[in-house]
């Protein structure tokens, strides 16, 4: 089969909302968008505090964080493997080869970038915002958040960069996942099983809806970098 | 804007407790009518699995997750329990995995077998070839730059068959035509497909596939290339397993229902697996 | 002139990049009294304001809330770090404004508890103070240096704050709004508070201030010749030798 020829049914798979097509990318979008929304707030605090406070091994862990981002998505879904299986240390939680595991995979990838990108951001941040916060007699968790807010087209483009990185993200996916029909299989997954079975036509048709999820994603970080460039 | 963060706070809090609600829903789901199978890609990719699964469903009330892997990865997976049943083909492999104890109830349910395609001019001439050992010590009996061969190279239940077969033939596997490329049965055909190189495949997956290569079958019907499936639950001594569950489904493979099943399951009028539960 | 001292410093002390830079100070800081600190650029000017205000971490220094009155104590900085930064305002050089508009950053000084209606009454109030009506609401992001140095001040005074430490506030300022600058922390000077100024323009500040410090190798001492006789009068205590001080505040 040839590429045009595979290009022009998966248009078509897109265009008449094939169920089993849409499936896969329903499954794809609550698993990677509940794992950011629960990667977000520990790592906002966590890039925070590497930022603002003063303690031994502070640059350490940074570096710790920066060296997670080049982690390859494999090394973590091997890690939650060992950890969920029923011989490893959680395993009573029965959560391997669920939608579960694949949330706590893409945490823990997600983590490191949101960590390293917002560590940047709030580093960037003026110092000011924080100490006139303090001044003005505005207790910490009130002055964080307004920080949080000073910075925040920053910090939305470390949550998009995340989210770019876990929803695409095929080995750790495969690994605790399982890859199960209904249940367990997202986009990339799916991509790398039905190009494995020759079925290239859904392999392109769900690597079309991830390129528009980039691009949307890289649309909006232009945008939400330049809004932030602007309001300094 | 502080009115944004709380919200996306908000937002974050719930999706929490979603996911909190989720994982026990799917605890309680995964109580018993739960039934996880590791298999090998040859009986998912040749589209079996999604044959059989329906009507096992609905003949026992469970419900049946597929994780298809290689059967090297399908055997490791059951030894650390983390599935409750195991469908492989390697009997070698099989019968170990139950002498150390970490599966029981073992039965041969089906057979299918494996074949040698490859490029239409068969530079190595296994078209001629008397045996399976015949044939592997063909490939590299001329030394032609011409004769290449795909191996799995993922321990799967075909590549064991393969290494098995160059024993056979009294051949060193590690021959410079040889690839071994570490992918599934239909990923491994589509490389052979681009090098125009030999290839070892199950004929299930074969039949399900051909379509799609202008590979041909070059060697077949040698009765070393024999191809049994079993089934095998694990062990519920070592882990936590439905054992229930994986009885059920034996029970219902090797039932006349499940062989019926199997024996009804054709590609293109061709049967790809024939039943043979009780022999 | 009957001032009453708000608070007391002793012992301050900063080790950075291997030097002393600020050598066992000590400084009294009187409501109703304005104290210009002058000194060469790096002599520390910032870093004493800033650890007065509790913002910078001190290598030693203890500060007494209440002196003079019996049994007050001197504490350790690091015990009253919060204290210090709720009670004493430092204003930054450059003035830091919130995203949103004029009166969005005022409302930050003012309690979460207060009622809806008493914040705007308040608000109004400041704006008034600091002539601001016009911009109330203008993003405060986007004004001159003059006109976000009146918000900073705005804020103070919604704040009530007792002690404002002021590092170069009419620095890059055109003449008109530095004479309004000036204006605006009399009135804070008229409302008996405690005025420190960081600043090289002495002239500006001639008709304000009480007294001048000149911070040197560490040291801080009375001005020797004060540019402006007759407003600047030193108090020799504060800058007497800090052996001295520190006996005298055990």
């Amino acid at each position: 089969m040839d590429l045009f020829e595979a290009t022009a049914q998966a248009l078509v798979l897109l265009a008449v909302f094939d169920p089993a097509l849409w499936e896969i990318i329903g499954i794809s979008f609550r698993v990677s968008l509940t794992a950011i929304c629960i990667a977000i707030p520990p790592a906002l605090l966590a890039a925070f505090l590497l930022a603002h406070l003063e303690f031994p091994g502070r640059r350490v862990l940074i570096s710790l964080f920066n060296t997670l981002l080049s982690l390859p998505a494999v090394v973590i879904g091997l890690t939650v493997y060992l950890m969920l299986s029923r011989q490893g240390p959680l395993g009573d939680w029965q959560l391997l080869f669920t939608r579960s595991a694949m949330v706590i995979a893409q945490i823990m990838l997600a983590f490191p970038i949101l960590v390293s990108m917002s560590h940047a951001a709030f580093q960037a941040a003026d110092q000011r915002a924080w100490e006139t916060a303090r001044t003005l007699g505005i207790p910490s968790p009130q002055a964080f958040v307004m920080v949080v807010g000073e910075v925040r087209f920053g910090l939305l483009a470390a949550v998009l960069a995340g989210f770019g990185r876990i929803i695409a993200e095929v080995g750790a996916s495969m690994m605790v996942g399982g890859n199960i029909l209904h249940f367990t299989r997202n986009i990339p997954t799916a991509i790398a099983l039905e190009t494995s079975m020759g079925n290239f036509a859904q392999g392109i048709a769900l690597g079309i809806v991830l390129l528009i999820i980039a691009f949307a994603l890289n649309l909006s970080l232009q945008y939400f970098q330049g809004r932030g460039k602007l309001s300094l | 804007m502080e009115i944004f963060i709380r919200r996306c706070a908000a937002v974050g809090v719930a999706l929490a407790v979603l996911l909190a609600v989720h994982i026990s829903a799917q605890q309680a789901h995964g109580g018993g009518k739960l039934v996880r199978l590791a298999t090998t890609t040859s009986t998912d990719n040749s589209g079996l699995i999604d044959h059989l699964a329906p009507q096992f469903e609905r003949d026992t009330g469970y419900s049946l997750q597929v994780i298809a892997v290689g059967t090297g990865k399908a055997l490791q997976l059951g030894k650390r329990g983390d599935v409750d049943v195991i469908l492989v083909h390697a009997p070698t492999s099989e019968a170990r995995f139950v002498a150390d104890g970490h599966g029981v109830h073992r039965h041969v349910v089906m057979e299918n077998d494996f074949i040698v395609v490859g490029p239409r001019d068969d530079p190595a001439k296994l078209g001629g070839a008397k045996s399976a050992a015949d044939a592997f010590a063909r490939l590299v009996k001329g030394k032609s730059r011409a004769v290449k061969f795909v191996s799995r190279g993922d321990d799967s239940g075909t590549h064991k068959k393969e290494m098995t077969l160059w024993r056979d033939a009294g051949v060193e596997p590690a021959w410079s035509g040889r690839f071994e490329v570490g992918q599934g049965m239909g990923k491994s055909l589509q490389i052979a497909e681009e090098l125009q190189a030999y290839l070892l495949i199950d004929r299930g997956t074969w039949i399900f596939l051909r379509d799609q290569t202008t590979l041909e079958v070059v060697f077949q019907g040698d009765p070393s290339l024999g191809n049994p499936y079993g089934v095998i639950a694990v062990s519920p001594k070592r882990a936590p397993v439905n054992f229930g569950g994986a009885k059920a489904f034996i029970d219902w493979l090797t039932s006349k229902r499940g062989q019926r099943a199997i024996g009804d399951y054709t590609v293109a009028g061709t049967r790809l697996f024939t039943p043979m539960a009780g022999h | 002139m009957n001032a009453t001292t708000e608070i007391r410093y002793s012992e301050i002390h900063k080790f950075f990049n291997r030097r002393h830079l600020l050598n066992r100070l000590s400084l009294s800081l009187e409501g109703g009294t304005a104290t210009l600190l002058s000194g060469e650029n790096g002599a520390g000017k910032t870093t004493l304001l800033r650890i007065l205000s509790g913002l910078e971490k001190p290598s030693e220094c203890r500060v007494d809330f209440t002196p003079g009155e019996p049994g007050s104590n001197p504490q350790p900085w690091s015990q009253c770090r919060r204290r210090l930064q709720r009670q004493v305002m430092y204003l930054h050089q450059q003035p830091y404004m919130f995203d949103g508009s004029v009166v969005h950053n005022l409302a930050l000084a003012l309690p979460r508890t207060m009622p809806r209606l008493q914040r705007g009454k308040k608000i109004r109030q400041a704006l008034e103070w600091a002539q601001l009506e016009a911009l109330k609401e203008a993003a405060a992001k986007t004004l001159s240096g003059g006109e976000k140095q009146r918000v900073s001040l705005a804020r103070a005074w919604l704040r009530q704050s007792r002690i404002l430490l002021l590092d170069e506030p009419i620095a890059n300022m055109d003449r008109e709004s530095q004479v309004r600058t000036v204006a605006l922390l009399r009135r804070f000077k008229n409302a008996r508070a405690a005025l420190m100024i960081s600043s090289h323009n002495h002239e500006v500040f001639c008709q304000l201030i009480d007294r001048r410090l000149v911070l040197d190798s560490g040291k801080l001492s009375p001005a020797q010749a004060p540019l402006l006789p007759g407003n600047v009068t030193p108090l020799a205590r504060d800058g007497a030798p800090s052996g001295n001080a520190g006996n005298a505040s055990r």
